[in-house]
């Protein structure tokens, strides 16, 4: 029996929940692309509350908008290593469900780009990848990753790195005009 | 009772430290810096430093853990700069004291960048009396601060109008080619050059200025003509620009700083934040401040550059001083105001 804690910041939104073998017993999310650093802490205590004990963290890695992503990863880590507990990583675009046997999803990558994956019967047969939309045929957006299904990926995947997809934006100085 | 371990958090530009202090005793200090990869950039790329944050800070909280020969449990509250800062650097480290602070149950302090350059003198020197007047020179900050209680009031005498004094030693050190960061450069630089072989302006020291702005600084002209003086000398001599350039910024740093000593009648100056660092400041504050019987402290070289000590110091004084803990929930704020100590 295993009670996990369950974080994902990959998108506008900031979800957290506990979820016990399979069954989602708490869950909240706080709407706001720029407001995960403050959410954060407040769904988690929420969480707590629920459940104080859990015995792993499970995170959405992205891909996503970083600076909200990075939030979700960061708590998660350091909240495991203060309750010694594991930290697994997992694809936040891998957990959005879809009641289809093929389907592409998206994540907005801003700047007039998306984060997306293509599926076909439970497994991910393209990316991620960022592309412009246009470049993707048939994505559905506007959905967020599933607690329960990330969870559920906590027993496949492990991924330490944030997946960011893209480089930083700069410009080295022997580079400019 | 045994005094408290506080774990303090620093991540608003390109330094992720963590330090650790028990009351005033320094326990750990480790930093971890992406220098090196904004190196090529010239200046500190954000997006850079925040994944950087993201990597090193477990393992800098690790480490510091052990070196500090506690366990994660023996620490008794988080501290955290909440500001000012590059916000994509500084929710780094706020997202993560918060899950440190609340994986273990205790206290989170969200403190202010510029309070906490200052605190760390504390751990260093004897106990202060405050008040002071404290100078907060840095890349991204030139500060003439009043301090009347580093916990709860710190008043804002005057600051940089245009660049940081920092950013003025980077932005000439590539002129001149003696590559970034710029502070250590034009100091080493200058070890062999003559401070007076160059006139360059002292920005803001008009007699109009002194009546209207005496605290406040400017260093945009001064690279200007540092840049013209470049342009229009061949040959010129790198060491005697460097030294006659830094000799510019350091004056009107101390002439200020005594002016503000002098005005409000505070006979105690601290000197703070990575300009600190430099040699000629710290040697003229001296000379300078004997002159004026102004009691002179500046911290070691390690804590004036970013570290976390500073950020646990502030905490740990915070404690002493019995002001609350932050509230559960808080957000970094880029541009907190140094009258703001903590959240």
């Amino acid at each position: 029996m295993t009670i996990s804690l369950a974080i994902d910041t990959a998108t506008s939104r900031t979800i957290v929940g506990i979820v016990q073998d399979g069954k989602v017993i708490f869950e909240e999310f706080h709407e706001g692309a720029t407001e995960h650093g403050f959410a954060i802490t407040e769904l988690v205590s929420k969480a707590l509350k629920v459940f104080p004990q859990p015995d792993q963290v499970v995170v959405g890695m992205g891909p996503g908008p970083f600076t909200g992503l990075r939030v979700g990863i960061t708590f998660a880590q350091t909240f495991g290593l203060a309750r010694e507990i594991p930290v697994v990583g997992v694809c936040s675009l891998d957990a959005i469900e879809v009641d289809q046997s093929k389907y592409t999803v998206a994540i907005d990558a801003r700047r007039k780009e998306i984060y997306w994956a293509s599926y076909k019967d439970g497994l991910r047969v393209s990316g991620p990848a960022v592309s412009k939309p246009a470049e993707v045929e048939n994505f559905i957006i506007d959905q967020f990753p599933n607690l329960q299904k990330l969870v559920a990926l906590s027993t496949l995947q492990n991924i330490t790195e944030p997946i960011y997809l893209r480089r930083p934006d700069a410009v080295p100085t022997a580079e400019r005009s | 009772m045994s005094e408290p371990i506080v774990l303090g958090i620093e991540t608003s530009c390109d330094e992720t430290a963590i330090g650790i202090v028990r009351g005033r005793t320094l326990l750990a200090n480790v930093i971890a810096s992406s220098v090196e990869e904004h190196a090529r950039f010239g200046g500190v790329v954000p997006e850079i430093a925040s994944r950087a944050h993201l990597e090193a800070i477990l393992p800098s909280i690790e480490k510091a853990v052990s070196d500090a020969g506690i366990s994660l449990k023996d620490v008794d509250a988080v501290a955290v700069t909440a500001g000012p800062g590059l916000v994509g650097a500084l929710l780094v480290g706020v997202a993560s004291a918060s899950g440190l602070a609340l994986g273990l149950g205790k206290p989170l302090y969200g403190v202010n960048h510029l309070a906490a350059h200052i605190s760390v003198d504390y751990l260093t020197h004897d106990l202060p009396s405050d008040p002071t007047i404290a100078l907060l020179v840095s890349g991204g900050h030139s500060s003439l601060l009043q301090v009347d209680d580093i916990t709860s009031s710190i008043t804002k005498l005057g600051a940089t109008m245009d660049d940081a004094a920092g950013e003025a030693f980077d932005k000439i050190a590539r002129v001149m080619g003696l590559g970034f960061p710029g502070g250590p450069a034009i100091d080493k630089s200058a070890l062999s050059g003559s401070p007076t072989a160059i006139d360059f302006p002292r920005g803001l020291t008009t007699s109009n200025d002194w009546a209207t702005r005496p605290y406040d600084f400017s260093f945009s002209g001064l690279k200007t003509a540092v840049a013209r003086y470049l342009e229009s000398t061949p040959g010129y001599k790198k060491s005697d620009v460097a030294a006659s350039f830094q000799e510019s910024i350091v004056d009107v740093l101390l002439q200020k700083s005594l002016a503000a000593c002098k005005a409000t009648g505070i006979g105690s100056l601290v000197i703070a934040g990575g300009v600190a660092a430099n040699s000629r400041l710290r040697f003229l504050a001296e000379e300078r401040c004997e002159k004026a019987g102004v009691r002179l402290r500046i911290p070691s070289p390690a804590l004036c550059t970013d570290n976390g000590a500073m950020v646990a110091a502030l905490g740990s004084l915070m404690i002493a001083a019995g002001r609350k803990p932050s509230p559960q929930a808080f957000d970094a704020d880029s541009g907190l105001p140094v009258e703001r100590v903590a959240l």
